[in-house]
């Protein structure tokens, strides 16, 4: 094996080798069941059937587990998301200086810029598995309720319009969107990595780094004119390109334009974090 | 094999300065020891031979290698144990040696098995590391120093925490090192009697200075150490002053000067009255000599 990779896979190794992993884990599958629980309730059906039958006709057909899953996935990650790459990533450097294990990598033969190429994209990959476990949880979620097939009632606030997909293609354009979370989380990976790379506590990393996401969706909110010009720098509105993806026709221009400016943002905070890192003095 | 020149560090413009213009050199095959107190300037030394500090001036040589330039090509001579080894409490040591030993360009498992075995550690080398003792994380720690065959190893107080039978362990571990491996090793304590019995050279740092650098037994100081035993010890060093010969730490010791022949200093005392019941050679100890340059260097 190249010698990056087995590097990767033992960073790997190690991050999913932690108990609190499968406690993250586990926590996103608790969250998705408590928001499929309130999706199911009497009041909450009933709301959803008048909503479909008016717009799109025909609830059975498209109230179906694509669309329950849509859901849960949607508000798993609004409410998780963005905490739990923040303190995955938020951890990545600093905790390990704080504990001392990195003075131990960096005694090795070893550029501090290739360990922290390392720790980044482990990261990623990490994030990345844990949307496709949120993504095919909640499908399975789903399925159990609504059986396989139907249609995909899709509504966002951020959607031009509702959209609907016959079961084929909202399956695809359902791990479309999962496989585009990976892109649209880039810039949280990034602030949190940028600060896990300064002289702070591990916490105070993610806790900085879920704030900054949080003013940016207030701000980027907030319905004054004044905004409207600047909304194409708020992160957080580009982190929602993923809803392109669910455009009858994908706008893909619009789509890796929104994913080349979250690439951007994301490798700037690594080279930011790397450069701070790369000055640093590492001792306790 | 480790040549340290002009080493200067200060952490912040406020700070004091942690390393003053500190040289020396190890050569090969040697087992060389830093003294000094906590705050000396050990680590930060250290700390720099590694590339994890950064010196205001000077430079570290390994092997023909800069530390500051080439450092990845330095630091593949080299095996370390810097500052407490923290490993990943949550992996079995077999698995920490896996992550660490990566960054070294991986390990073959053989090489793996016989250095757990040769640090004593193959009965528990796969349970967790959060299960070990304080000694058997020293062991695993020297395990990924010398993972894989390092020609130089750096280690920061590595008897640290060690009761007394693992110490007496390590230093047989050291000697065999240098013996069957050639290994050059540079180690940095504050126990005395530890580094005297190891170390064929030392340097002792103070302040961030270098206050002394050579052999750990008694061959620094100009003269040797007698202990005297007699009724009137301040008239004893009454005479001592006469005759030009210096005090030790203690009050009835007396450094005599290689002019001065200590029957003459005996004979002198009786000629003045004073009951001689005890005069006896003192084998000088790295203690005394640390003692000795650092009330030197005050």
């Amino acid at each position: 094996m190249p010698l990056f990779l087995r590097q990767l896979y033992w960073e790997l190794y190690r991050m999913f080798a932690r108990k609190r992993t499968y406690i993250g884990f586990g926590i996103f599958l608790a969250v998705e069941l408590v928001i499929y629980t309130l999706l199911t309730l009497d009041r909450a059906e009933r709301g959803m059937e008048r909503w479909i039958e008016r717009v799109a006709g025909g609830f059975e057909h498209y109230f179906s587990a694509l669309t329950l899953a849509f859901l849960i996935v949607t508000f798993t990650m609004i409410v998780l998301g963005t905490i739990f790459v923040s303190l995955v990533t938020g951890d990545i450097v600093a905790k390990e200086t704080e504990d001392g294990n990195l003075r131990l990598l960096l005694v090795r033969p070893v550029s501090r810029l290739r360990l922290l190429v390392v720790k980044f994209l482990a990261c990623q990959i990490y994030a990345t598995t844990l949307f496709w476990f949120v993504g095919i949880t909640a499908l399975i979620v789903g399925l159990l309720e609504r059986g396989w097939g139907g249609g995909m009632f899709i509504w966002a606030p951020e959607l031009p319009r509702v959209t609907i997909f016959e079961w084929g293609e909202g399956m695809a354009r359902y791990f479309l969107c999962i496989a585009g979370f990976s892109i649209v989380y880039l810039p949280v990976t990034g602030i949190a990595f940028l600060l896990s790379c300064l002289k702070i506590k591990p916490a105070a990393a993610t806790i900085v780094t879920v704030a900054v996401v949080l003013a940016d969706r207030i701000l980027s909110k907030i319905p004054l004119p004044i905004f409207e010009d600047y909304q194409h720098w708020f992160i957080t509105s580009r982190m929602e390109s993923w809803l392109y993806l669910l455009y009858q026709d994908i706008p893909w221009p619009r789509v890796l334009e929104a994913w080349t400016w979250l690439l951007g943002f994301g490798l700037t905070g690594f080279v930011i974090g790397w450069v701070i890192f790369e000055r640093r003095d590492v001792k306790s | 094999m480790l040549t340290v020149s002009g080493l200067r560090k200060r952490f912040h413009r406020d700070a004091p300065v942690a390393l003053d213009e500190v040289s020396f050199e190890v050569k090969e095959g040697e087992i060389y020891g830093l003294l000094g107190h906590n705050g000396a300037g050990k680590s930060t030394a250290l700390g720099i031979l590694l590339g994890m500090v950064y010196p205001d001036a000077g430079e570290v040589i390994i092997g023909g290698r800069s530390v500051q330039r080439e450092r990845e090509a330095a630091l593949r001579q080299v095996g370390a144990i810097f500052e407490a080894p923290a490993f990943y409490e949550y992996l079995t040591g077999w698995q920490n040696l896996k992550v660490l030993t990566a960054y070294s360009g991986g390990v073959d498992r053989d090489l793996m098995a016989e250095t757990i075995a040769w640090v004593g550690l193959e009965k528990r080398i796969h349970h967790r590391v959060g299960t070990y003792s304080h000694g058997m994380r020293q062991r695993l720690a020297l395990a990924q120093a010398l993972l894989p065959r390092p020609r130089v190893l750096i280690l920061d107080e590595p008897t640290d925490g060690l009761d007394p039978e693992g110490i007496v362990e390590f230093r047989e571990q050291l000697f065999e090192l240098r013996r069957d491996l050639g290994v050059t090793i540079l180690l940095s304590s504050h126990l005395l009697a530890e580094v005297e019995q190891v170390c064929d050279r030392v340097a002792i740092l103070k302040a961030g200075r270098k206050i002394y650098e050579g052999p750990c037994r008694g061959l620094a100081r100009d003269g040797a150490l007698f202990r005297l035993a007699t009724d009137d010890i301040e008239g004893a060093r009454r005479v001592a002053s006469e005759l030009g010969i210096g005090f030790g730490a203690e009050a009835g010791q007396f450094l005599i000067p290689e002019t001065v022949e200590p029957a003459d200093f005996v004979a002198a005392l009786v000629a003045r009255g004073l009951r001689v019941r005890e005069f006896t050679r003192l084998e000088a100890t790295l203690e005394d000599l640390y003692l000795e340059v650092s009330s030197q260097s005050r």
